[in-house]
């Protein structure tokens, strides 16, 4: 690698010496770039540019290069090579060659604005913007000024266009280094970002946009007059990409004005409860001290005239629909679209309105009328335009009501702007309908758009679930898009069951489809009155049709609409729960119209028509001849998401919303609400519900999908709440499928994780007993059968032949998942049984563990239920109960622990054995959470004694568990990221709370756990880092406080001692004051983690004090330069005494040596790395 | 809940000759055994699709012969059973490896076997001559299904005395 040495900085012109050394330096760059580019040895022509980059002082050759070379690459390379040193050495250089090299770059693309390497002047130029920011906190205002005054000259166009179109490239490069989202790393903290856009927002965005205003408008006139295209539309369309960019900078003034203190990390996060309906739409809001600029000097007219313009000339030489000044006029048009905020006066909107209405005229020609613009585009023509309406639409939606979203449109045509996007997403829809299944085509994109659009219209404003109504007419117009959409859904779906659909695809777009129907379902309920009785109407359509088609025809197309019908109602009828109670949606609650009994309510017509359907089900011709499995995914489905909402709803009707509404209303309501109550319909529905599920569980062998929705969906769904549990076990058809569980040979043909789920159900269900005796005994009943099985078969002679056959592996798989199932559903109603559950089979499981220690998956599944059943149990457990827990618990890790250690496998194939590292890892992972939860008794203890009375110490089990678990994990098993986060979770939360333990491991031990903490200082995840600076905090303070107290601490793990080679071995905490200083210094870490290794490090230095001090030395010695050196020993001596630190271990001083280390950090870490 | 149903939980004792077992596809899991092709493999993917839109589910997979290591996929409706091999594990204490690539090994009741070849690939040959060299106490597990047998992992179980 060649370097480039120097002799001094920026100065006086080059000597006759000088001159040839800056050639030779000069070819040899541009040698490097050859080669770079035609691919000769480029690693070393990569060096050598690097060598220039990290060169002290490069600057001279570089500007020599960039003036002289003519190869734009090298020119290119000379100007990152300044951007690189500059940055690096920005802290000595001083003022004047500062300023010199940022003005040399400036007077460098105004120089060369007319050369048409582009990338070349780009670059500069962007060295220039971040040179700008470096020193921008340093600079005095005048500076500035005097420096913008040069660019403003260049920005109106007085040195000619190429200067003209520099200039406003300049400011670009500048708005987007001073924008945080896009500035360059310089190695600062974020304060100074943050400063640099503050000052940046307050003194200079406004006017560099009325500077790329005025350089638009003195060129406007030229391009409208022109016939053809003119080197005008080369400025004008730099000064609309910069209007853009700065309109899309995101404002923080108006918002938090009164903060006089920047918090760097709220800052980022607006809080904008207030105007924004939707997180993701990106709101314009300057502030009201922008009016004069973008509202009141007519500057929107001047904008949409300009497109207006421009469009005339699209059938001309050099304009078309998609040219660059085109696309960035629409694309600052749509950004119009979104301002909003304090920039408009506080006059009941009108001024706003004004506003849009200003831009919606000039959009109006995009997408108005629909029906030509769709053809127009089916003919050829370019969809950018129209898509760009569609954006400006959403736009608007976001920052309007549904009002005055559609009486924007009225003053200028006879329609409101709700009818517009109701015929255009028909246009669209229509669209689809027609080219579908082709690949994507711009109607999705529209649809998509147009979707965002209603929802953001229709999402409820607030809280209170009210969602915002619509104009009358808006709500026709909603009602005929939403047939529509229907129609094209059933038409999609009958058409598109020809092609084999992958599964895969079909999986990945499920969450978008659900997406898209839930915002068809907001569709559906601004228009409530249409939606509901069509889809009765074409449900019992396809009803009928199946019915009388029966053995005739082939159903699928029909089962196929269904479907998909089944899926729509679903989301109209009632909103995702989350795992809350979701209640009925708002327009249904309000909806109802004269004359109606309370079972006539639409929604229940449509409900019971459903269920109807699907009792069908229950009789084995239908479902032979009808009832997919796929069919009955889609009915499983529907039922789980409308029960939440409608089964059993204990909640009262609401008095307060209902006071503005008539009496009337209110009863129908009631009717609503209680219909599918328990003393009404209600119990009839859930037994139907319980029946069509035992049907999928015993009907449909083999089908894991639809099981998996039943088992994890409905039934789940159906035990959450008390009040229908207690129903649930008073049904007859509950019973069996109780029954069925413990003694059918099917349901042990569900996949295993499905039979956990359903074991789990069941014992929940217990919950709706009267008490808490019924409950226990209930279990019993249900499990009783299988614990025997598992006491029998351990006890047998020949179990060591027997237990091999696949049969009985089976089997006890089967039980050994449900036994983990209930162990999951542990309550403290339950608590008994399931505890004496798990005692009676603690023997067998030991048996079973040795037995079937060469069959992972099965010492998976029996560790499982063991981590299972101590989590839910342990807290509740009386000290003698512990004791046997205890005990079961350290037999269990010595005999797997007995079983694995130094076990090889051998295996020709490379993925079986990866296959059985993964196995080893899972076990490991539940043997760490076991351990995990023997720790919670001492946190959590519900039980009357303490466990001290019979002599259990909870520490010393787990660190003796632990004792037997670290030898399995090597540092290769730490490499799955689970494990690794379990492992070092539990270990420091021993290492806080017993530290005293730790120094009674065996040294071999203690150090094998070290070792794995200096590896997860390492880790790569900040998380990890921290829980190991939290143990290693843990660990140095327990000694500090300990030998301060006369005691031994860690005692001889901390000393020093001589290996068996007679080398001096550092102690331990020498060790890791060594290891953490390297890593805080010289190497890579998450900013957030300087608290916790601060709280590392202190008792560390306080009890290593000597070597800290050598360490220091050493660093300081390293240093050549003295000013650096002198920073540095002064950086070192406040770290450890500045703020009134002190040598004690407590809050205060915790909290002094964070701002110390933070302090020392940024003063030293930026030279020490790059130097 | 009826008591009259307790032998469903009783094992087919006599079967215990049988190489294979009959066991529905859907209950077939990865990491258990499946028969493809007449091989005995493990299953390392299981995937379920349906045959046609309302068709119903069939089960797709993959498995690797746990004797050769070959790669081995299968469909097979999920209703539908499937072969599982009976995989037996035995651990011998390792007494020998003779000249000619056998082992001997020492049983549970004292007798020696002596007819199990090592394996020819050259990498887990090392692994276990490398262990026995050492003069480790070696245990080995010998695998055995479908009428094949194979040492599948090898245990130090401390030095040898």
């Amino acid at each position: 690698m060649q370097g480039f040495p120097e002799r001094g900085g920026p100065g006086p012109g080059p000597g006759p010496n000088d001159l040839a050394h800056l050639q030779a330096t000069m070819h040899t760059i541009e040698l490097a770039c050859a080669s770079i580019q035609m691919h000769i040895n480029p690693a070393a022509a990569e060096a050598t540019i690097l060598s220039l980059c990290q060169s002290p002082q490069p600057y001279k050759s570089c500007q020599f290069i960039l003036e002289n070379s003519q190869v734009p690459d090298a020119r290119f390379q000379a100007a990152a090579a300044i951007r690189d040193a500059a940055i690096r050495e920005w802290g000595f250089l001083t003022a004047d060659d500062r300023r010199s090299l940022l003005s040399f770059c400036l007077s460098f693309v105004m120089q060369h604005a007319s050369s048409n390497e582009g990338f070349v002047l780009a670059k500069v130029s962007s060295v220039a913007a971040q040179l700008m920011k470096r020193g921008w906190l340093d600079t005095t205002a005048v500076e500035k000024e005097a420096f913008f005054n040069q660019v403003n000259q260049a920005v109106l166009g007085i040195h000619g266009l190429d200067v003209q179109f520099t200039g406003v490239n300049f400011l670009e490069s500048l708005v987007s280094e001073f924008s945080p989202s896009t500035s360059s790393a310089m190695g600062l903290p974020r304060e100074f970002h943050e400063q640099c856009r503050r000052s940046l927002e307050i003194d200079y965005l406004k006017m560099f946009y009325c500077w790329a205003r005025d350089a638009a408008l003195s060129v406007t006139n030229r391009i409208v007059e022109s016939k053809s295209e003119v080197p005008e539309v080369k400025v004008c369309n730099a000064a609309l990409r910069l209007m853009l960019q700065i309109l899309n900078w995101d404002f923080h003034l108006n918002n938090n004005s009164v903060k006089t203190s920047i918090n760097v990390f709220s800052a980022g996060a607006r809080l904008d409860i207030d105007s924004s309906k939707r997180s993701e739409c990106t709101l314009v809001q300057p502030g009201p001290a922008w009016r004069d600029v973008l509202i009141s000097s007519g500057h929107i007219g001047w904008l949409v005239n300009l497109y207006a313009a421009l469009r005339q000339k699209f059938s001309r030489e050099g304009y078309w629909l998609d040219c660059p000044i085109a696309v960035s006029a629409r694309k600052l048009i749509v950004q119009f679209c979104s301002l909003t905020g304090t920039i408009f006066l506080s006059d009941n909107g009108q001024m706003h309105e004004h506003h849009l209405l200003q831009l919606l005229s000039g959009i109006i020609e995009w997408i108005d009328p629909p029906e030509a613009v769709a053809k127009a585009i089916g003919c050829g023509k370019s969809e950018s335009e129209m898509l760009d309406g569609c954006r400006a639409l959403l736009s608007i939606a976001n920052v309007t009501t549904p009002f005055v979203f559609d009486r924007l449109l009225m003053s200028i045509r006879p329609f409101g702007t709700l009818t517009l996007l109701s015929t255009l997403m028909c246009e669209v829809v229509k669209v689809l309908m027609s080219t579908y299944p082709e690949e994507e085509t711009w109607s999705w994109e529209a649809r998509d758009i147009l979707l965002d659009t209603w929802t953001a219209l229709l999402v409820p404003l607030d809280s209170t679930g009210g969602n915002a109504m619509l104009p009358p007419e808006g709500i026709n117009a909603a009602g005929n898009l939403f047939a529509l959409i229907v129609e094209s859904e059933l038409k999609a779906a009958s058409s598109a069951l020809t092609d084999d659909v992958d599964g895969d695809y079909l999986q990945s777009s499920i969450s978008a489809m659900d997406e898209r129907l839930s915002s068809y379902a907001l569709i559906a309920r601004a228009a409530i009155h249409v939606a509901i009785p069509l889809l009765t109407k074409l449900f019992s359509e396809r009803f009928a049709r199946l019915n009388q088609g029966r053995g005739i025809i082939d159903p699928t197309e029909t089962l196929e609409e269904v479907y998909s019908l089944l899926l729509i109602a679903g989301h109209v009828l009632a909103d995702e729960g989350e795992g809350e109670t979701p209640l009925v949606p708002y327009a249904i609650q309000t909806y109802f119209t004269d004359n109606m009994g309370a079972d006539e309510h639409p929604v229940i017509v449509l409900s019971s028509s459903i269920i109807g359907f699907a009792e069908q089900s229950l009789d084995p011709k239908m479902r032979a001849s009808v009832f997919s499995p796929r069919l009955l995914e889609a009915v499983i489905w529907f039922f789980a998401r409308w029960s939440c909402t409608y089964l059993m709803n204990p909640e009262e009707v609401r008095e307060t919303q209902s006071q503005d509404h008539q009496l009337q209303s209110q009863q129908l309501r009631k009717g609503l609400h209680s219909f599918f109550r328990e003393h009404n319909q209600g119990k009839l529905v859930l037994d139907i519900i319980v029946r069509v599920s035992v049907t999928t569980l015993l009907s449909y062998p083999g089908e894991k999908d639809l099981q998996a929705l039943t088992c994890y969906q409905l039934l789940h769904a159906l035990v959450r709440e008390k009040h229908i549990c207690v129903h649930l076990v008073s049904l007859d058809s509950w019973r069996n499928l109780a029954n069925a569980f413990a003694n059918e040979k099917s349901l042990f043909l569900l996949d295993l994780a499905h039979q956990r789920s359903l074991a789990q159900t069941l014992v929940h269900s217990a919950s709706g007993l009267i008490n808490s005796e019924a409950s226990n005994q209930y279990i019993r009943d249900l499990m009783g059968h299988m614990a025997t099985y598992l006491r029998e078969l351990s006890s047998k002679n020949d179990l060591k032949s027997v237990a091999q056959q696949p049969d009985i592996i089976l089997l006890v798989s089967c039980v050994l998942e449900r036994l983990r199932g209930v162990a999951t559903a542990s309550e403290p109603r339950t608590q008994k049984a399931i505890y004496e559950l798990g005692f009676s089979v603690m023997n067998p499981i030991l048996v079973l563990l040795e037995v079937y220690k060469h069959e992972s998956a099965v010492v998976y599944l029996l560790l499982k239920f063991v981590v299972a059943w101590v989590n839910g149990q342990i807290s509740y457990l009386e000290a003698h109960e512990t004791a046997i827990v205890v005990d079961f618990c350290m037999r269990l890790l010595q005999l797997y622990s007995s079983h694995n250690i130094g076990k090889i496998s051998v295996s020709l194939s490379s993925s079986l054995l990866s296959e059985a590292k993964t196995e080893k890892y899972k076990d490991l992972r539940a043997l760490l959470q076991l351990l995990s939860s023997l720790c919670s008794k001492d946190m959590v203890d519900f039980s009357s004694d303490s466990i001290e009375t019979q002599g259990t110490n909870i520490s010393q089990v787990v660190y003796f568990g632990l004792h037997i678990v670290t030898p399995l994990i090597s540092l290769d098993l730490l490499k799955y990221p689970k494990l690794c986060h379990d492992y070092f979770a539990l270990l420091s939360h021993l290492l806080e709370v017993y530290p005293e333990t730790v120094a009674q491991l065996n040294s071999e031990a203690f150090v094998h756990v070290l070792g794995t903490l200096d590896f997860g200082l390492h880790h790569q995840d900040a998380e990890i880092i921290d829980m190991c600076l939290r143990s290693l905090k843990a660990l140095a303070s327990y000694h500090y406080k300990e030998t301060a107290s006369g005691k031994t601490g860690l005692g001889l793990h901390a000393a020093g001692h001589k290996d068996s080679g007679g080398n001096l071995q550092e102690g331990i905490l020498s060790q890791f004051l060594r290891s953490l200083l390297q890593l805080l210094l010289f190497e890579d870490y998450s900013p957030d983690l300087v608290g916790s290794a601060a709280d590392a490090l202190l008792p560390l230095i306080l009890c290593e004090q000597g070597l800290y001090q050598r360490l220091g030395n050493e660093l300081i010695e390293r240093q050549a330069n003295p000013t650096l050196r002198s920073r540095l020993v002064n950086a070192l001596q406040s770290l450890i005494s500045a703020n009134q630190l002190s040598s004690t271990l407590d809050r205060i001083n915790y909290q002094r040596f964070r701002k110390n280390l933070n302090n020392f950090l940024i003063e030293v870490r930026g030279f020490l790395r790059t130097m | 809940m009826s008591d009259s149903e307790e032998h469903h939980f009783e094992s087919k004792a006599d079967a215990g000759a049988s190489k294979t077992y009959p066991q529905q596809a859907g209950t077939i899991r990865k990491n258990g055994y499946i028969v493809i092709k007449s091989r005995p493999c493990k299953v390392v993917e299981v995937s379920t699709s349906k045959t046609g839109k309302h068709g119903h589910a069939k089960c797709h997979f993959v498995g690797i012969d746990i004797f050769n290591g070959k790669k081995l996929e299968d469909i097979v409706p999920s209703s539908h059973n499937c072969d599982v091999p009976h995989v037996n594990r035995t651990d011998y204490q390792l007494i020998d490896i003779s000249e000619d690539g056998f082992v001997s090994l020492l049983t549970e009741n004292g007798n020696t076997k002596d007819d199990l070849r090592l394996p020819t690939d050259d990498s887990l040959l090392s692994q276990i001559k490398d262990g026995f060299a050492d003069g480790k106490d070696l245990v080995v597990t010998v695998m055995s299904a479908m009428g094949e047998e194979q040492i599948c992992a090898l245990k130090d179980i401390g030095p040898k005395n």
